[in-house]
């Protein structure tokens, strides 16, 4: 089982990444971007880190950080499953989906699985409701799912990650 | 990756070239389908047969269902499109255009006409299909026709050309007066007229004014805007400009788009990018005193951010939460200074109506309401995909004669969910509504953001309700209390009727909450949130009241309502239902009726989809 694994940042790392914003203000949102960009989540260090580089206080970092649901406080898996639970995904079926992915997994949304391979993560209309119900995996889009559909692509990813532990 | 999807195709331009132009739909949609391995097919085909063709990737054309579209265009000939195109069929298009000089006749849909060229005999017009023939398209004239990439082919099709007038050849007032002329009224669902909008702006003191673009389509259901930027993204940066040059010279313009749509956001980028080599946007533009550029802000999920004030909040690194207006964005926008804001749909119309003039754009559409709309037709529908329609056209011709009619034959019609979450059902008896901003509002729903989820009589109405109650409640930036604590209170309620332990009563305080909310809320994710709600009682009150004293989901959604069971008559005692059965609830002999054990079913339903004589209900 895989540990899971915290990100080490450094202040420098930080200022780096704020240094692409010449127009700082306003760009809270857009930096915050760019640090999960880098690691996959935002580490409360370099949450810091972005509040002393921008004189922002930490509150109101926080406040921004916890505002949207597309930024994550946890590391999170290699593949996140983001399961349409829009409307027309919903009144074709998204649920059942939702359903098998947590038996399959043995995980509730938002939830890791213990080798942090899979995240779950229903989410709001992905606008490709004429494929419905649909899902999107490391940016990749797959229409006309069902519960069995699901399971195969779990296999997949599954062997896909196995490929690459493999040595070369 | 999706974001990389077109990096390495080409971007000439399809539009004015000698040699046969293969065109892919590759959109969202289209790459969910499986564009992009055909891509790779057709570029191995044509080096196989050794062909000098261009390969076109193109934007939505609208026939969602039909994806993947392939189009062929041979010189001198129409472009004739494929559908549901599979490696198989593709082999048989290349030999019919490239052996045969004909038309693949078993696979084609229709042909689209092109300009000196001649048709094909006993090919159907894009125009005549069942699906085009009440559409008339203004702002997605070019999704689907051009490469979205390439500015060569936007400036093809007119592009660019009202900026030119407008910067050259009008004044700022003159150009406010033809967008105040043409009627055209917020798209984003607000219905402000946007000429007075722009006036307004144009009218506050102050150098330093501002150009937001709306482009956070956050209503489940929705994708006009998905569409228009993935297809034509030159067409909003166009109606940008223009803006810009309207309200008196703003000289920065922000594009808010969800971070939802990263194709979206790709295509945008490299439209900026092109459109400022060619001096569309930066210092002097065209060589007049408009100095104009754009930024694009991606959004981090939050729906409310689709709430003008909330979404200046965010633009400014804010929390995205509304303020009470006014002072209007007209007034104080970005940075405390005016902004005019507007939808994405709202500015690909602008270039349409300098171009043509605003009396031109005024005359399709319904009274109060002018123009075109467009509306992402989905849910139980067989034509689902993106539609433009004049505004006042009936529901039923939007769902009959362009959408084709219910999926499954069988199932009739139940209801039309317009608005999303800020909206309403309409049921069978309102099916004669014409769609636009007024008539929608006096059946209930609102036209919104322009989505329609259609719903046959195997969805339960008080599921759909909750769904999207459950969805405000999610989304409630939890400024103001109605919203917050009322929208919660309601949401449970809808919660135990589904769970069975609905009570007498219930309905009248979900209306008088529904009250509440709407008329105390802060801004109008709150006081358009009971909608969903308030029209569903009105017009299936007993589908509530089956759930409350009956225990009974008509629509057979809600889990603990269900009790299926086999109807004796109708089973043909062929068994498809006992297999499929995950828990073996289904006990089945040869040429008996089969029975479906309670205790032990979990209600996935699979018996149900497998009966094919509806005989389990």
């Amino acid at each position: 089982m895989a540990e899971v694994k915290y990100a080490e940042v450094t202040y420098e790392d930080i200022e780096e990444i704020c240094e692409e914003f010449s127009n700082r203000e306003g760009a809270v949102v857009q930096i915050l971007q760019k640090v999960q960009e880098k690691y996959g989540y935002v580490p409360a260090d370099a949450l810091e880190f972005v509040g002393e580089v921008l004189e922002i206080p930490k509150s109101k970092m926080y406040g921004v950080l916890t505002f949207y649901s597309q930024f994550y406080q946890e590391p999170r898996g290699k593949f996140v499953l983001k399961v349409c639970v829009g409307t027309a995904c919903h009144v074709r079926g998204a649920g059942l989906l939702v359903d098998k992915i947590k038996e399959e997994l043995h995980i509730e949304p938002g939830e890791n699985t213990e080798d942090m391979l899979f995240t779950l993560e229903p989410v709001a209309c992905l606008g490709s409701c004429a494929l419905a119900p649909m899902a999107m995996v490391q940016g990749t889009a797959y229409g006309k799912l069902s519960a069995d559909k699901m399971v195969s692509l779990i296999r997949q990813f599954e062997e896909e990650a196995e490929k690459e532990q493999e040595p070369v | 990756m999706l974001t990389e999807a077109l990096e390495d195709t080409p971007v000439n331009s399809g539009m004015q070239t000698d040699l046969p132009v293969i065109y892919i739909g590759m959109a969202t949609c289209g790459l969910a389908s499986g564009a992009r391995g055909l891509l790779d097919l057709i570029k191995k085909e044509v080096e196989k047969r050794q062909l000098n063709v261009q390969i076109v990737p193109t934007g939505c054309i609208g026939m969602c269902h039909n994806e993947p579209l392939v189009d062929v265009k041979m010189p001198g000939k129409f472009r004739v499109s494929y559908k549901n195109v599979k490696p198989m069929t593709l082999t048989q298009i290349f030999e019919s255009h490239f052996g045969k000089n004909d038309f693949a006749k078993k696979y084609a849909i229709c042909q689209i006409p092109v300009e000196g060229s001649d048709p094909y005999e006993g090919l159907a017009l894009m125009s005549d299909l069942p699906f085009f023939k009440g559409q008339v398209k203004i702002v997605t004239r070019r999704c689907g026709m051009i490469d979205p990439l390439s500015i060569e082919d936007y400036i093809a099709m007119d592009g660019y050309k009202a900026l030119k007038k407008a910067l050259t050849t009008m004044t700022p007032e003159e150009v406010v007066e033809q967008v105040t002329k043409s009627g055209l009224r917020g798209r984003g669902g607000g219905g402000f007229p946007t000429g007075l909008k722009w006036s307004l702006t144009q009218k506050s003191p102050g150098p330093e004014k501002y150009v937001v673009c709306n482009a956070d389509e956050g209503d489940p259901g929705a994708f006009m805007d998905r569409s228009v930027l993935e297809g034509d993204p030159h067409a909003v940066l166009e109606g940008m400009i223009i803006a810009a040059y309207a309200v008196g010279g703003a000289r920065k313009g922000y594009i808010y788009c969800r971070a939802e749509y990263p194709l979206a956001i790709r295509h945008l980028k490299k439209a900026i990018d092109d459109a400022k080599s060619r001096n569309f946007l930066g210092d002097k533009i065209l060589g007049t005193d408009l100095s104009f550029d754009i930024e694009i802000k991606e959004g981090a999920g939050a729906y409310v951010c689709g709430e003008e004030t909330a979404l200046l909040a965010s633009i400014m690194g804010e929390r995205g939460m509304p303020w009470p207006k006014p002072p209007f964005p007209a007034q104080k926008g970005v940075w405390g200074k005016p902004s005019v804001i507007n939808n994405v749909e709202t500015l690909g119309n602008i270039g349409h109506i300098i171009l043509n003039g605003g009396d031109w754009y005024a005359s399709y559409g319904s009274e109060k309401t002018k123009g075109t709309k467009t509306f992402a037709l989905t849910g139980s529908i067989k034509n689902s995909g993106l539609i433009e329609v004049p505004a006042g056209t009936p529901l039923r011709e939007i769902i009959y004669s362009i959408g084709g009619g219910m999926v499954e034959k069988k199932i009739p019609f139940k209801a039309a969910q317009l608005g999303g979450p800020s909206g309403g059902c309409i049921p069978v008896d309102g099916l004669d509504t014409p769609v636009d901003f007024e008539n929608v509002v006096a059946a209930g729903a609102i036209m919104g953001s322009g989505g329609i989820v259609v719903m046959d009589e195997a969805a339960c109405i008080v599921d759909t309700a909750k769904f999207f109650l459950k969805f405000t409640q999610d989304e409630s930036c939890g400024e103001c209390t109605p919203c917050r604590v009322g929208s919660k209170i309601m949401l449970d309620i809808l919660t135990r009727i589904t769970e069975g332990k609905g009570q007498e009563g219930d309905l009248d305080e979900l209306v008088r909450l529904s009250m509440y909310v709407k008329s105390n809320s802060l801004c109008g994710l709150g006081g358009a949130a009971p909608n969903p709600v308030l029209s569903t009682i009105r017009y299936f009150r007993e589908e509530y009241e089956a759930h409350i004293r009956d225990k009974r989901c008509p629509g057979t959604v809600c889990n603990d309502l269900i009790k299926y069971v086999v109807i004796e008559e109708d089973c043909t005692t062929c068994g498809l239902c006992e297999p499929v059965c995950p828990s073996g609830s289904v006990t089945w002999e040869k040429g008996e009726v089969a029975h479906i054990d309670l205790t032990t079913c979990i209600r996935c339903k699979a018996c149900v989809d497998a009966c094919k004589f509806r005989a389990i209900i």
